[in-house]
């Protein structure tokens, strides 16, 4: 029964000059939010807090006693934590900013990374499932990131971190709404 | 987590697909006769069936590997302290081996006696399992790959195993362990065409979506598929034969080693203690020869070179054993939009793949292969990840082993036609790729070891540092040299490789997701790095002019999107 009404369907294949194929240059691209930069420097110097802490109790307990060598390298643990996470902080610091993504009729994309730029782009055709994920920390900063599956595997999970709340959901509305979904 | 979603994904397609059923079904069976036959054949009805009694046989040899593979590890442990060897023929020792040998054995009468299945309602159901009981419920048109495997010991009386694959995880496999042969055959081809209803359904419901949508967009594969469904059973079409001597061309020209190797590792040691006491019968001790320095340097040379030899010949002799194993009676056949392999000297093994599931063909050509003219071809589909199979059996791999270079042209064409993977104007990279490599991976470890050489004063090291130093940047030229690109609106070819020559096919459409990569030096020299992830794995051409990325971007991304095909 489609059968007969597939041929009943006015059949088009236009010639399509180069110029006409859309291109991912002109792609108008949005930041994220810019509390993602600050809720990842914050999270990082936490991590070096904890990790700081758990240093100093260890030199200042007083249950057992710990070899000399290891009560002398504690300033240059402290120190090496510090200088570890300052440069973490300032990656992200520089990063963070250069994420952006754009949505277009059928593919939506993310360019990210500070010295290797990198530019994906995931047909919406091509989308298996969508989530939207929160961490606690998320949930205090108001934030969520989207993920988008498809059959390229968990390597090749397509993620836009740090949209508002509302955006993200926004967009899996979107993508779940899109009449190719159901499509595989 | 992907895996659990799909499928629930597949869920609710059927119950979409459920609508359309009863008509096509009807359709089919009022114009299928022979199917209907089948599937009255194959269905068993609300009674739970038991295996043939042949099936003990395997569930006890089954138990058997198992609990070896166990034993393996414990046997040096329980040896060593216990001395197990002294006293061997001691009560206790027998009893003990006596009571795992009723153990196993015994065990396989009772896995018998608790596996049990029935083929009902158009679902596969098996209750299995001693201690942890398991029920498995398949759909019929869920079932992704029919496996029928035929033990040794099985083929005189005519059964045959069953496996039952379902999309995603290896767990979800489902093994019927006994039926006759004629059965199994029967449940194969239901399946398929349950298989090919429902994807047909899916198919029929979304170009009802098209339409209604008012999309001008055209099903080619439409009509061509009706008719390959009512043509799929009944004839099969043998495409590629290998003959004994391509396969022990197979087996020099590629490590078939394992195979021998990992069935003989328990022996292992009883090898080598046979080995060094027949050497010392023959008067010849290892330690002593390079213990004792009467024998020249050259002269013992003489000998490593010559057992070196020998062990390379008796490498080549493992893996065309290996290679005879699995590929022993190859067959490559096709029977309706299904490519079937079966091979085995031992375990007949057959996979069948459907020709729409095939991500990317690929073919791959050694040093070896170049010199005597031979290609392994691979046809790839979606490879679910967690799931590490081994490459030779693996039903997301469908290799063809050593085929002429003919051969190869001639089946690339018959999977994907118009392909040319041969005389191709790729794209080559830029020579940057050499200079950014050693410069960014190779150089400091270099001048490390040239300084530290340079500071001990130990000229092996900085020789060894400078040989190695060279031999990479040689292999990263080599790379440079063979790594390219090339599109022809219909397929996109991927050239690699070092001393050998991989090429890839695939059809753009199929793209799950398209990157470009750019670092801040590469956008100074207008170079940018393209990589499109596929099901069945992702491929990257680095270092291409970037004005060409961008428009192989776009077209890949406008074709995918504008054709709306099913990468499926």
């Amino acid at each position: 029964m489609t059968i007969s009404a597939q041929q009943e369907t006015v059949f088009s294949n236009n010639q399509l000059s180069v110029e006409e194929i859309p291109s991912l240059k002109t792609l108008a691209l949005l930041p994220i939010s810019k509390k993602y930069r600050a809720l990842n420097i914050f999270s990082i110097g936490l991590i070096a807090l904890v990790l700081i802490s758990i240093a100093t109790v260890l030199r200042f307990q007083s249950f057992w006693s710990l070899p000399e060598g290891l009560l002398q390298a504690y300033p240059y643990v402290v120190a090496g934590i510090v200088a570890l996470g300052s440069v973490w902080a300032l990656y992200h610091f520089f990063a963070d900013v250069r994420i952006f993504y754009a949505i277009r009729e059928q593919d939506i994309s993310k360019q990210s990374g500070l010295i290797f730029r990198k530019l994906s782009c995931q047909p919406i055709l091509r989308v298996q499932h969508v989530e939207v994920n929160r961490g606690p920390l998320d949930r205090w900063a108001g934030l969520a990131s989207l993920q988008v599956f498809s059959a390229g595997g968990e390597m090749h999970t397509f993620e836009i971190p740090g949209l508002s709340i509302e955006r993200a959901e926004q967009l899996r509305e979107f993508i779940l709404a899109h009449k190719d979904i159901g499509a595989r | 987590m992907i895996v659990s979603e799909t499928s629930s994904n597949q869920a609710s397609e059927h119950n979409q697909s459920k609508v359309l059923k009863p008509d096509t079904v009807q359709q089919s069976l009022s114009s299928d006769a022979f199917v209907q036959e089948t599937a009255l054949k194959v269905e068993t009805g609300d009674e739970w069936q038991r295996l043939s009694l042949i099936s003990i046989l395997y569930f006890t040899i089954r138990n058997f590997t198992t609990s070896a593979q166990v034993l393996i590890y414990t046997i040096p442990a329980l040896a060593i302290s216990f001395n197990i060897w002294d006293n061997l023929l001691s009560p206790e020792v027998l009893i003990g081996a006596g009571i795992l040998f009723l153990s196993t054995s015994g065990s396989g009468v009772i896995s018998f006696l608790m596996y049990k299945f029935r083929v009902h309602n158009q679902h596969v159901e098996i209750h299995h399992g001693v201690f942890q009981r398991r029920y498995t419920n398949l759909p019929l048109w869920r079932i992704q790959n029919v496996k029928i495997e035929r033990p040794f010991y099985y083929r005189p009386f005519g059964y045959a195993l069953v496996v039952l694959d379902t999309a995603g995880s290896g767990k979800e496999e489902a093994k019927i362990v006994a039926v006759p042969e004629d059965y199994a055959e029967a449940l194969k081809k239901q399946v398929l065409y349950e298989k090919a209803q429902f994807d047909e359904g899916a198919l029929n419901g979304l170009g009802d979506e098209v339409i209604s949508d008012g999309q001008s967009s055209s099903f080619p594969t439409q009509t061509t598929r009706a008719e390959t469904i009512d043509a799929s059973h009944s004839n099969e079409e043998v495409l590629n034969r290998r003959s004994v001597k391509d396969i022990i061309i197979h087996g020099i020209t590629n490590n078939r080693v394992w195979i021998i190797l990992g069935a003989a590792a328990p022996f292992y040691d009883d090898v080598f203690g046979v080995v060094s006491e027949w050497l010392a019968d023959k008067g010849l001790q290892l330690n002593q020869l390079v213990g004792e320095q009467t024998v020249a340097w050259w002269q013992f040379g003489l000998y490593a070179f010559v057992v070196l030899m020998m062990l390379m010949a008796l490498v080549a002799l493992l893996s065309v054993g290996g290679a005879l194993f699995t590929f022993y009676g190859y067959t490559l056949s096709r029977s309706g939009d299904r490519y079937i392999r079966r091979s085995g000297l031992l375990n007949k093994l057959e996979v069948s793949m459907r020709a729409s599931r095939i991500q990317m063909i690929t073919a791959k050509q050694d040093w070896l292969d170049k010199i005597l003219k031979r290609v392994n071809l691979y046809f790839e589909q979606n490879s679910t990840a967690g799931q590490q199979m081994q490459e030779l059996m693996s039903p997301n791999k469908l290799i063809v082993p050593s085929v002429t270079e003919n051969e190869a042209f001639a089946l690339s064409q018959e999977v994907m036609p118009g392909c040319d993977l041969r005389s191709r104007n790729y794209q080559t990279i830029s020579k940057r790729f050499i200079t950014f490599w050693l410069l960014a991976g190779w150089t400091l470890p270099f001048i490390v070891f040239f300084a530290i050489g340079a500071a001990s004063s130990h000229l092996d090291i900085m020789l060894g540092a400078l040989v190695v130093y060279g031999a990479v940047a040689l292999l990263l030229t080599l790379r440079w040299w063979r790594w390219g690109i090339a599109y022809d609106n219909k397929y996109v070819y991927i050239r690699r490789g070092r001393v050998g020559v991989d090429y890839q096919c695939f059809e753009p459409y199929k793209a799950q997701q398209v990157i470009v990569k750019q670092s801040v030096f590469m956008k100074r020299r207008k170079q940018a790095t393209i990589k499109f992830v596929l099901a069945s794995g992702a491929v990257t051409v680095p270092f291409l002019p970037e004005e060409y990325v961008n428009k192989l971007a776009d077209s890949v991304l406008f074709e995918v999107e504008s054709t709306r095909k099913s990468w499926m």
